[in-house]
């Protein structure tokens, strides 16, 4: 009976160790995946020696918890996939300093500097090189029947969602319920994420989806990935959305200094750099280019949707999506 | 009769002994152990009520997911209940050769955890799978309801098998020679006199499969069948607002309880007594087409439950180590999923013992309501737990917010009813009278406790550490939601790896939780078998 109390008691401590008082550690909140960023906080970690402790989880999942925490919440610093998800907590994080919002494209910032985005993502439809279906011209043909039970989407992703978020602020309520109801009855396949979606396409499990365009540079990278391609719809509408993932510092947080230090490594070089070569997404600053053969952002056409809205209207963009019957 | 967690609370005839009054002791004992258990579901009913339900899903939507869930559960429990039945039939009362292996073989699927197995089908199908390499050609992936319910049922058997068996076992042989001796056909036996005695066990089996079918979220999530599990952790992650995720939640904790409700009815009220008759049983024997039969349904089960999914794992593994893929350790993980599971597994054994004592031994009045409480704790599906769990901690015990201790004290509350059993049958067993005994001759209430009545049922401790390890090992939702930053466990690990599209690094984890869960579970079988 002895024996097994200290069983007990020695596993709990065990486990108790594992995760450290908060003390001198940075806890980061990552709404993108452990995959991409991970070795990139390691690299933060070895440059500077601040201990980072991050929670993986959805972008959107994240803003929720950080909403619910409130004022108690323990996080530093909020590194989501969008800037919907970003801006939703707005209202929690501290101004950026001005030298932060500055190295960027305006843009690319919140307006109010409560965050800035680090990399660049374009929104694309994936395709099946091998599909017969003529390619969208515009986001309207996604719904069209020819695209029956053959579009992957990632209804709960952020990325995702600020797309909704971005058709509400173009469009109007309506007209993107409209759109999202449309889609729900075309059968589409969901994921959980956008990866699977690339990977199913590229299967040729499904023939197209809606997703980043950086996830097929990525599948190339590892040898895979030959039979699918990104379209970039060519009208310009938010099929095409451009918007950062970014970071924000909560104003709650206990170190203030490493919290800084983290959002300004994430737009230094070497950062920018990884996400160029590494992640394929577009850099931010003008020191580093893109590269995997991505042209320069402003020759895209993309449309021009104000950044720091999307956040407003994100609630209404998820509910919609909801009542669209996506989810 | 054997120790099954999830063996029917039969109606033994009680050993010898006075009833006693139940000590306070116990009582309090009791309390502090089941009241804390009770803040989820209170705790969730209070959040909705006074926060509202936010925007929830339409009508239409909510009606959907209730067939669809409602659909699955149902066969599922059919199609695990007759698999279950059947492996258990031919082991225990048919003379086929090698019982005692295939009574092993049709439980060990139990380690396998349902997101576990909803990976091997996805591993084994589509363009890349295993069957695509070996044989040529490809069986399109199952994703939705066809997939579903074959993981679910196919590994849900055995958790059948192991509640139909001691049931079988314990059938009074004579009621049955008495029937072929008046010249009942074999079938007729089994019709007539076998089967209604299995009653009680079936409807106890067809729970068990059913609420886990109900709460099941890892299955459901990768083969992309949406049921309410999956429609909660949809709303959850996918929304700001949180009232709706916790509205659905608290629709299917009703679900749940309303199932535990039909099932307490139905309980067979007709009372067999089954004692032990001390003559041996006869097995049937089996010949010609009918052995090669029973020994191929056998096999086939045992290769698409143990064998496939095994293939699968290595095969992804060893494919992705070839392929240059690196896989890092699963050091961390294994170690806090080993952890939280001893801790949960030790604290739950632990806090059965008063709850077992005042439904066993010492019965009162409340003893009834001690026992529905347990079993209605241990049927809310896991994601509700841990919704409600979080809403309640950031409310009320933010201390206790994302922190190791209250992910383990959840643990215990949620599987309680597993440990609570097990001691329940080893009490059952002993008399009371030697606790007297010990009082008569002059020991102590703790003394006695820790001399005598501990050491009579630590095979029920045991056990019912041994299953709580095991379940706290597989599980998946309430870890998501209540795990501190950075506190990955295996079963995450394979979850979210599987969720990426990382199968090698999926089936490396979930070999090694596979190696961690196979002792456990090895003890507990042998255990089952030398009774």
């Amino acid at each position: 009976m002895r024996w097994a109390i200290a069983v007990v008691v020695g596993a709990m401590a065990i486990t108790a160790c594992g995760s450290g008082g908060s003390g001198d550690l940075l806890i980061v909140y990552s709404g993108r995946s452990e995959e991409l960023v991970q070795p990139l906080i390691d690299q933060f970690t070895e440059s500077t020696s601040i201990e980072v402790e991050v929670r993986y989880a959805g972008s959107t999942d994240l803003a929720a918890t950080l909403l619910q925490e409130g004022d108690s919440t323990e996080a530093d610093v909020f590194f989501a996939q969008d800037p919907a998800s970003l801006g939703a907590g707005a209202g929690m994080h501290t101004e950026l300093p001005q030298s932060v919002l500055d190295s960027v494209d305006p843009r690319f910032a919140d307006r109010n500097g409560r965050w800035v985005g680090t990399s660049g993502r374009v929104r694309t439809f994936i395709y099946n090189t091998d599909t017969s279906v003529e390619l969208p011209q515009t986001i309207d043909d996604v719904t069209d029947p020819s695209w029956f039970g053959e579009v992957g989407v990632a209804p709960t992703n952020g990325s995702f969602l600020a797309f909704v978020s971005a058709m509400i602020l173009e469009r109007g309520e309506d007209a993107t319920l409209e759109w999202l109801k449309a889609l729900a009855a075309n059968d589409p396949q969901d994921y959980p994420k956008n990866t699977p979606i690339v990977a199913a396409a590229d299967a040729g499990e499904i023939e197209g989806g809606l997703v980043n365009h950086y996830y097929l540079l990525r599948l190339r990278a590892e040898g895979e990935g030959n039979d699918s391609e990104n379209w970039f719809i060519p009208a310009g509408d938010v099929g095409t959305l451009v918007m950062p993932a970014g970071v924000g510092i909560l104003s709650g947080t206990d170190v203030p200094e490493s919290a800084r230090q983290f959002v300004e490594f994430l737009l230094s070089e070497a950062a920018q750099t990884y996400f160029a070569n590494e992640t394929f997404e577009f850099p931010l600053i003008p020191e580093v280019q893109p590269s995997g053969g991505l042209p320069a952002l402003e020759d895209l056409n993309t449309p021009d949707i104000d950044l720091s809205q999307l956040a407003d209207v994100l609630d209404d963009a998820t509910r919609l999506v909801s009542e669209a019957g996506l989810v | 009769m054997t120790a099954g967690p999830l063996t029917a609370p039969v109606e033994t005839t009680p050993p010898p002994g006075r009833r006693k009054k139940a000590s306070r002791g116990w009582w309090t004992a009791t309390a502090i152990v089941l009241l804390p258990a009770l803040i989820p579901p209170i705790s969730l009913a209070w959040q909705v009520l006074t926060k509202g339900t936010g925007t929830t899903l339409p009508v239409g939507r909510l009606f959907e997911l209730f067939v669809a869930t409602v659909g699955l559960t149902s066969a599922v429990t059919v199609t695990a209940l007759t698999l279950g039945t059947t492996t258990a039939w031919l082991t225990t009362r048919t003379d086929i050769p090698g019982r005692k292996v295939w009574m092993i073989l049709a439980a060990l699927p139990l380690v396998i955890p349902s997101y576990m197995a909803a990976l091997t089908i996805i591993g084994a199908t589509g363009p890349n799978g295993l069957i695509s390499s070996w044989l040529g050609f490809e069986i399109p992936t199952p994703y939705g309801f066809v997939g579903a319910w074959l993981a679910l049922s196919i590994f849900l058997a055995p958790m059948a098998h192991l509640i139909v068996s001691p049931a079988l076992r314990l059938i009074d042989p004579a009621t049955e020679e008495a029937a072929t001796g008046l010249g009942a056909s074999r079938s007729r036996v089994f019709f007539t006199v076998t089967l209604p005695q299995l009653r009680p066990a079936l409807v106890s089996a067809g729970l068990m499969v059913g609420l886990y079918t109900i709460s099941d979220f890892g299955a459901v999530s990768l083969l992309r069948f949406d049921t309410f599990t999956r429609a909660i952790f949809t709303l959850y992650a996918g929304q700001i607002d949180r009232r709706p995720a916790a509205a659905l939640s608290l629709v299917l904790m009703v679900l749940a309880l309303a199932i535990l409700f039909i099932e307490r009815r139905s309980r067979s009220r007709a009372g067999y007594t089954m004692t032990r008759t001390g003559r041996a049983r006869r097995l049937l024997g089996i010949r010609g087409w009918a052995r090669g039969l029973s020994l191929g349904f056998l096999a086939a089960f045992a290769f698409l439950s143990l064998v496939i999914p095994v293939s699968v794992l290595l095969f992804w593994l060893i494919r992705g180590l070839s392929g240059g893929i690196e896989l890092g350790t699963f050091w961390d993980e294994t170690v806090r999923s080993m952890g939280v599971s001893v801790a949960a597994a030790g604290l739950a054994a632990l806090a059965a013992l008063p709850v077992a004592m005042v439904t066993t031994w010492r019965r009162a009045r409340l003893s009834g309501a001690v026992e529905s409480t347990t079993w209605a704790i241990y049927s809310l599906p896991h994601i509700t737990v841990g919704i409600a769990v979080v809403g309640f901690a950031l409310t009320w015990a933010r201390p206790l917010y994302q922190s190791v201790l209250l992910l383990v004290l959840t643990y215990v509350a949620m599987f309680l009813a597993q440990s609570v059993s097990t001691v329940q049958d080893s009490l059952r067993r002993v008399s009371p009278v030697l606790e007297d005994a010990s009082r008569g001759l002059g020991r102590g209430p703790l003394q006695t406790l820790g001399r005598v009545t501990v050491p009579l049922v630590s095979p029920g401790l045991a056990a019912g550490a041994a299953l709580v390890f095991l379940s706290v090992m597989k599980e998946l939702p309430a870890t998501l939601l209540l795990r501190p930053n950075g506190f990955e466990t295996l079963a995450i690990r394979i979850w979210s790896s599987t969720g990426e599209g990382f199968y090698t690094r999926a089936s490396a984890a979930s070999l090694a939780l596979l190696t961690v869960s196979i002792v456990p579970l090895l003890a507990l079988t042998y255990r089952d078998l030398s009774d």
